[in-house]
């Protein structure tokens, strides 16, 4: 998960910082007027990578806010006043966040390439809109007359037009916009945001309505997007419609990549490095009138050989190794005793699935009482994985009611499901791999107050770490709390997809074969588990492991060719004459 | 009514191109994963091969007999300098080095041949134009490049659906990982996919060039227009491709007449439409 920045970059960027504050010192006009560009790109490329690396949400189309936020200046400019930057900043602050909510209730809809594309389409059809019209003077652009000051009660305080003083403003607003997006992206709702990254499904199943939680970061970067865009208009004090081009988005997804997606100061590094690299190889003093004349053609060659030498950009260099814990504890499962509590039952009633011709589920009917484990057997094929994905939200069922308690849950968005307190495990363990193990439980913990706008954790602090630490310790983690997930061993792997499941506070637990692959006394341990569980949950799972599931299970369902053959207690089904007949074969034999 | 006509024309003939650039796009993406933004140059490759070309043997179909070899060479040889590195990386890093090899492109592209626009001229035998009404004339190149554009779609539909390696390609269309699993060796057929986008785009930009005038920077336009024809049609789908480019040539051929201040919008529009109604594109198989 995203830390504070190592101290090799903290006295880097300190180093940075005090070279910006003595710049103005020593660097003549355009000297400060070049380090201002570089420092309006920053803030943008670190909106960008809010969303980038954050999120996960690669937009194409990032530079329309930039080029709206622009615009906003010139619209909001009178011919030969200064504008109040106190209220014009403001104002196109919220209209660029506006502008972000609408575009991106549409393109957080779409994924991946998709989602590219859709953003790099909105951003284009802005270009257009300003380049094809006179709107704001068309394709030639337009001059913003007079720089916005920053003014109280009629006395100015700060004229941005000055450009000394205008570099300072614009250096603050760097650092203050870093230190928002880096604040954002720590607090529970940026945490959420960086599961999104990961595993969007799982974040879903815990209960996280994770279209919100992207709209909203999509509107968060937007809106700093703006902010830049409006210092940017205020520099060479005029707007053009190739601010909101392919080619700006492009930029600025270069400086990202080249800094280091997901570190948030990396790009500010991209940026310096691009737009210095770029400055360096136009000045022909530097580098030769030939190459100065023909400078793209060294800065593509830099950047493929960046990306071939240095996947994941200049914060590579700051990189640590993973500390890996050295010998895999033999977690010792702690059982602690808890007061029974009612959990909810499920029960499904004509419960039907089809894929184009084939039916996978089929009318099912069925009743789980709660504070039971449940078993699902049958033969590969059966429908049992989609039966749970039904249950669980993740599919729509065709037919057939499910309820959960006293309330009908079927079609409901798998988010949705889980608030009312089912939780799911996945056949391929779905956890979030780049993060501690006690991240990950902290995660899902935070699934008890779903809500996207939380930005203090301090309120349920002591319910949730109570809930990791219950969680840990029931699944014998505790000495591998902060070890990331993917070194981990398969089978402690699946044993943290169920301590997220009880640290979420699922009462309801629908598993997936939740002993694949664990050896024997792994399979000891866990089914132990499960029986102390139903104190207080409602186990459904499927297995293969038919020693296991007749020791663990109150009830066993037989599911074949997606219909219901036989449900009841274990020892009824194993003396089943049609369930020995279809499936368990030679196995039922005494 | 003719001008209804003749839209409809100018339409299907833009759109028919785009498919050319668009099917190698959206084969090399649905089948390597490359989102390959230099695409675009291999279009003004083409269009600065007809020009040197044509200059030299005096003829743009003879031209275009020696350049698409040649464009097929260079994009085997792009392939395996640079894209064959991106096959197990991102999207950004694949992002970040086409978007240098357009610069790099840009930049040769400016060195070789300058700046200034030129004309590539029509063949004599193709000049003239059929007449529509008294005041409206059809040109009749603009019909022969409309039907070079159809042979070659059915040459490459041929050779999907007909030959050895149209089987691997639609396995490896379908499933990529199914390539491997069959024994073929898919460095090669990555290559040769790879290299036949950029012939065929190259193709289009030769046949393209005596229409348009050939000038720095007619790569990018296409690109994004490709782009939005592969997001149309669904990731992948040379058959959506084609429909998505049909759709987006009369798109923009009918609002640059009733629209003109808003037809690029149009365009974008379309697409947003598309995908909200169908987020994987009209053939896609999400």
């Amino acid at each position: 998960m995203l830390q504070f920045p190592r101290r090799p970059v903290v006295i880097l960027l300190a180093l940075l910082f005090v070279a910006a504050l003595l710049l103005p010192q020593f660097a003549g006009i355009y000297g400060v007027k070049f380090a201002t560009r570089v420092m309006v790109l920053a803030i943008l490329v670190v909106s960008l990578d809010f969303l980038i690396g954050v999120t996960g949400l690669v937009s194409f189309g990032h530079a329309m806010f930039f080029g709206l936020g622009a615009y906003g200046l010139y619209f909001l400019s009178p011919i030969s006043d200064p504008a109040n930057a106190l209220i014009a900043f403001p104002m196109i602050v919220a209209a660029t966040a506006l502008a972000a909510a609408v575009v991106g209730a549409f393109a957080v809809l779409t994924r991946g390439f998709y989602f590219i594309m859709v953003t790099l389409a909105f951003g284009q059809m802005l270009f257009s809109l300003f380049h094809d019209t006179r709107l704001a003077g068309g394709s030639d652009g337009a001059y913003v007359n007079v720089k916005p000051v920053i003014a109280v009660a009629g006395t100015t305080l700060l004229d941005l037009g000055h450009r000394v003083s205008f570099y300072y403003f614009c250096l603050a607003a760097l650092v203050a916009a870093y230190f928002l997006l880096l604040a954002l992206a720590r607090t529970p709702f940026g945490r959420v945001l960086q599961g999104i990254r990961f595993n969007e499904a799982r974040m879903s199943a815990l209960g996280f309505n994770t279209y919100a939680y992207k709209l909203l970061a999509f509107v968060a970067a937007g809106a700093v997007a703006g902010f830049a865009g409006a210092l940017f208009a205020a520099i060479d004090g005029y707007v053009a419609p190739d601010l909101f081009g392919w080619r700006q988005s492009g930029t600025a997804i270069m400086m990202v990549v080249l800094g280091g997606v997901g570190t948030l100061f990396g790009p500010i590094l991209g940026a310096l490095m691009y737009a210095g690299l770029e400055e360096v190889l136009k000045t022909a003093s530097l580098v030769g009138p030939w190459v100065a004349d023909h400078w793209s053609l060294y800065l593509g060659a830099v950047l493929i050989a960046a990306v071939l030498a240095a996947p994941r950009g200049i914060a590579q260099l700051f990189e640590r190794a993973d500390a890996v814990a050295a010998a895999p504890e033999a977690g010792q499962i702690v059982i602690r005793k808890r007061a029974p509590g009612r959990a909810k039952s499920l029960a499904v009633a004509g419960l039907s699935r089809s894929f184009g011709g084939l039916v996978a589920v089929d009318g099912v009917s069925l009743e789980l009482a709660p504070n039971k484990v449940h078993g699902i057997i049958g033969p590969n094929g059966a429908g049992k994985t989609t039966f749970i994905n039904l249950l669980s939200g993740a599919l729509r069922p065709s037919a057939g009611r499910i309820r959960l308690d006293n309330e009908d849950i079927a079609g409901r968005p798998a988010h949705r499901v889980a608030r009312r307190g089912l939780g799911r495990s996945y056949q391929r363990t779905n956890i979030l791999l780049p993060f501690t193990v006690r991240e990950n439980c902290l995660l899902a913990a935070q699934a008890r107050h779903p809500a996207p706008w939380r930005l203090r954790r301090s309120r349920y602090a002591p319910e949730e770490n109570a809930a990791v630490a219950f969680a840990l310790d029931a699944l014998g983690l505790g000495a591998r709390a902060d070890t990331r997930a993917l070194h981990l061993s398969h089978g402690e792997q699946r044993q943290l997809e169920i301590a997220m499941l009880i640290a979420s506070g699922a009462r309801v637990l629908v598993l997936d074969e939740p002993l694949a692959g664990m050896g024997n006394e792994e399979t000891g341990r866990v089914t132990a588990l499960l029986r102390e569980l139903a104190v207080d949950h409602t186990i459904v799972l499927i297995e293969h492991d038919m020693d296991a599931i007749f020791a663990a299970a109150d009830t066993l369902t037989v599911l074949v060719e997606g219909r219901l053959l036989a449900h009841g207690a274990p020892e009824t089904i194993r003396s089943n004459a049609a369930v020995r007949e279809a499936y368990l074969g030679r196995w039922g034999n005494p | 009514m003719e001008l209804v006509f003749i839209q409809i024309l100018n339409g299907l003939q833009y759109g028919l191109l785009i498919f050319l650039i668009a099917s190698g796009l959206t084969l090399v993406f649905g089948m390597m994963g490359i989102i390959n933004l230099s695409h675009g140059s291999f279009y003004m490759l083409g269009a600065y091969l007809s020009l040197t070309l044509t200059g030299l043997v005096g003829d743009v179909f003879v031209a275009l007999l020696i350049g698409v070899p040649l464009a097929f060479c260079f994009g085997a040889l792009i392939e395996w300098l640079f894209i064959r590195h991106l096959y197990s990386r991102d999207h950004l890093q694949q992002v970040l080095l086409t978007f240098g090899l357009i610069l790099i492109f840009n930049e040769l592209q400016r060195i070789l041949w300058g700046t200034r626009p030129h004309a590539v001229p029509i063949p004599s035998y193709l000049s003239g134009s059929i007449p529509l009404s008294d005041v409206l004339s059809y040109p009749v190149y603009r019909l022969a490049v409309a039907g070079i554009c159809v042979l070659l779609a059915l040459a490459m539909m041929f050779v999907i659906q007909k030959t050895k390696v149209g089987r691997m390609i639609r396995a490896g269309e379908s499933n990529p990982e199914m390539v491997e699993a069959l024994g073929i060796d898919s460095r090669l057929l990555f290559r040769f996919v790879f290299a036949a986008g950029v012939a065929l785009a190259a193709a289009a930009g030769m046949i393209a060039a005596p229409i348009e005038s050939v000038y720095p920077g007619i790569g990018e336009h296409v690109l994004i227009i490709s782009f939005v024809v592969v997001v149309i049609g669904g990731i992948g789908s040379v058959k959506g491709a084609f429909a998505g480019a049909l759709l987006i040539g009369l798109a923009d051929a009918f609002g640059k007449v009733f629209l003109p201040q808003f037809a690029s919008m149009v365009v974008y529009a379309l697409m947003a439409a598309v995908l909200v109604a169908r987020p994987g594109g009209l053939f896609g198989r999400a």
